[in-house]
C-alpha cells in the first residue's frame, strides 16, 4: 500500500490542507480581506464575524468619544455598548445614505447626550447649548479684556480638564471637530443641525475653553503667589 | 474692520485663512492677536489629544453575549452543516496522531505476519464495492472465472492497485483483531475496536465515492489516509494485546 510511510503523511497533511482550502471556498471572503461595504452587508445578514469587524473597525473611536463626553471609564463602556447595541439592531436599516461612521457617530451622540440629560446636570443647562437655533447663546467675550496668551501657560492635561467643563453641546462639536477630525458637514449630519451652526458651535465651545484655560492660569498664578508669600512670611 | 467683525469672520471662516480686512485689522489689534493666538494654541492642543481609545475586551465580549441572547446575531458561517463528507473523519484523525509512530511498526508486523502465514487463496480481482464492518469482503472467492469481469471492467492503475493491495494486508491482519485480547481494559479495548469499526466505515465511504467518482483524487488521497490510520490502529492493537499477554 502507498503511503504508510512519510509520503502517507505528507499527503494526510496535503489532504487536510485541500479540504480546508474547500472550507474557505465556502465562505465568501474572509473577515480580514472585507471592505466596510461588505462586512455591512454581512452585518445586516446577522453574520456574527462581521459584526465583529464592524466593533473593531469603529470601536476604538466611538470609545474615545464616548470617554472624553463623560470622563469616566466605566460610564464610557456603557454608552459604547449601548451605541453598538442601538447600530446592530438596527443595522438592517442602513441604506448607505450617510458613511456608516457618521450614522455610527449619530448614534453615540444621541446616546450620550441622552444619558447626559437623564442625569440632568445643575450647572449647564442642555437644551440652551444643543438647540440649534440658539445662536447667541454662546459665551460672551470681552474683545478688550486682558490678555493672558496661552501659548506655553497650557497643556494638554489642563485643555483636558477645561473639555470636561465644557457644557455637553460645545463639547460634542469640540470633541468631533477638533479632537476627532470631522469636518462641518459631517458634524452637521451627526448632530442634525445645519453647517453654520456646527462652526457657530465649534467657535463657541473654543471661546469657552480659552476662558476656562485662563481661569486656570490666573488660578495657578494666584496659588503660586501665595505659596511664595507664605514662604517670605516663614522666613520672616 | 471692527473687532467684533473680525471674531464673526472666525466664527464662520474658521481661524485660517483669514480674509484680507481681518488680517489688516490684526495687524493693528493687539487684543484679536492675542485672541486668534490662544483660539490656534487651543486648536492645536486639541489634535494632539488621541482620537482613539481602546476599550477593554470585556466590551465586546459582552457585547456579543447580549446580540447573541437577542438573536441579533448568527455565527459567521454554519461550518456544521456545510462540512463535505469528508471533514468528520479529517475531525476524527486529529487526536490520532499519536498512533503515527506506530505506522512504521504495523508494516514490519504484517510483514512478519505475511511471511509466516502467506495467503493461501489468490486474489482474483480487487473489488471497489463497499466493505463490511469487517472489511472482509475486499477478498473475493476463489471460485469462478477470474478474467471475464476484468475484460469489460477497466485495469486499476498500479497505484490503484497498490492500495487495493495493501488494504487486502490490512484485512487480513484485521482478521486475527477480533480473537485477539487487547489492552487488557474493557474500555480501551472497545475504544480500539470501535475506531476500527470507524475506519473500516469510512474506507467503505471513500471505495463508494471513487466508484462513483474516478476522478476524485482527493477522495483517493483519503482513502489511502483511511489505510493509514487503520495500519496505525491495527498495529496500536497489536502493541496492546503483545504488551499485556
Amino acid at each position: 500500500m502507498p503511503g504508510t510511510t512519510l509520503g502517507g503523511i505528507r499527503r494526510i497533511r496535503k489532504g487536510r490542507s485541500a479540504a480546508i482550502a474547500q472550507l474557505a471556498r465556502q465562505r465568501p471572503t474572509e473577515p480580514a480581506a472585507w471592505s466596510e461595504a461588505e462586512a455591512i452587508r454581512c452585518a445586516q445578514a446577522g453574520d456574527a464575524a462581521a459584526f465583529e469587524f464592524l466593533y473593531q473597525m469603529h470601536s476604538r473611536r466611538v470609545y474615545a468619544l464616548c470617554l472624553r463626553m463623560v470622563s469616566n471609564p466605566a460610564d464610557a463602556e456603557d454608552l459604547a455598548q449601548e451605541a453598538f447595541l442601538q447600530l446592530f439592531r438596527k443595522i438592517g436599516t442602513f441604506r448607505g445614505e450617510s458613511a456608516f461612521s457618521t450614522w455610527l457617530h449619530r448614534m453615540t451622540v444621541n446616546v450620550v447626550l441622552m444619558r447626559l440629560r437623564k442625569k440632568s446636570l445643575p450647572t449647564d443647562s442642555l437644551e440652551e447649548t444643543i438647540d440649534p437655533d440658539a445662536e447667541n447663546s454662546g459665551p460672551k467675550r470681552d474683545v478688550g479684556a486682558a490678555d493672558l496668551r496661552l501659548s506655553g501657560a497650557v497643556d494638554r492635561v489642563n485643555l483636558e480638564r477645561s473639555i470636561e467643563k465644557l457644557p455637553p453641546g460645545y463639547k460634542t462639536v469640540f470633541v468631533l471637530h477638533d479632537v476627532q477630525g470631522f469636518e462641518h458637514n459631517e458634524i452637521a449630519d451627526i448632530m442634525g443641525c445645519s453647517v453654520g451652526n456646527s462652526k457657530s458651535q465649534l467657535h463657541k465651545a473654543r471661546t469657552r475653553l480659552r476662558e476656562l484655560l485662563q481661569e486656570q492660569v490666573r488660578d495657578q498664578a494666584r496659588q503660586d503667589r501665595q505659596a511664595a508669600k507664605s514662604q517670605t512670611g516663614s522666613l520672616d | 474692520m471692527q473687532c467684533k467683525e473680525l471674531e464673526a469672520v472666525l466664527e464662520h471662516e474658521g481661524l485660517t485663512p483669514l480674509p484680507p480686512a481681518a488680517r489688516a485689522h490684526l495687524a493693528e489689534c493687539s487684543a484679536c492677536q492675542g485672541f486668534l493666538a490662544d483660539l490656534t494654541t487651543i486648536q492645536s492642543l486639541a489634535h494632539e489629544l488621541p482620537a482613539e481609545s481602546t476599550p477593554p475586551d470585556r466590551l465586546w465580549i459582552s457585547l456579543r453575549a447580549q446580540l447573541t441572547a437577542e438573536g441579533a446575531i448568527k455565527e459567521s458561517v454554519e461550518l456544521s452543516h456545510a462540512t463535505p463528507w469528508w471533514q468528520s473523519f479529517t475531525a476524527w484523525l486529529k487526536p490520532r496522531t499519536l498512533a503515527t509512530a506506530g505506522a512504521g511498526i504495523v508494516l514490519v508486523v504484517t510483514a512478519v505476519f505475511l511471511s509466516r502465514n502467506p495467503i493461501s487463496q489468490p486474489v482474483a480481482r480487487i473489488s471497489y464495492s463497499p466493505v463490511s464492518s469487517r472489511a472482509t469482503s475486499t477478498v473475493a472467492p476463489p471460485a469462478g472465472p477470474p478474467v471475464e469481469s476484468s475484460s469489460k471492467t477497466p485495469r486499476p492503475s498500479p497505484t490503484e492497485e497498490a492500495m487495493a493491495n495493501g488494504g487486502l494486508v490490512l484485512n487480513q491482519a484485521e482478521l486475527d483483531v477480533p480473537n485477539m485480547q487487547l489492552a487488557g481494559n474493557s474500555t480501551v479495548d472497545a475504544s480500539l475496536r470501535d475506531n476500527l469499526r470507524t475506519v473500516n466505515e469510512f474506507i467503505a465511504e471513500c471505495q463508494q465515492h471513487l466508484k462513483q467518482h474516478p476522478g476524485d483524487l482527493l477522495a483517493r488521497e483519503y482513502l489511502e489516509s483511511a489505510y493509514q490510520q487503520k495500519a496505525e490502529l491495527l498495529a496500536a492493537m497489536m502493541d496492546s494485546g503483545r504488551s499485556e499477554h
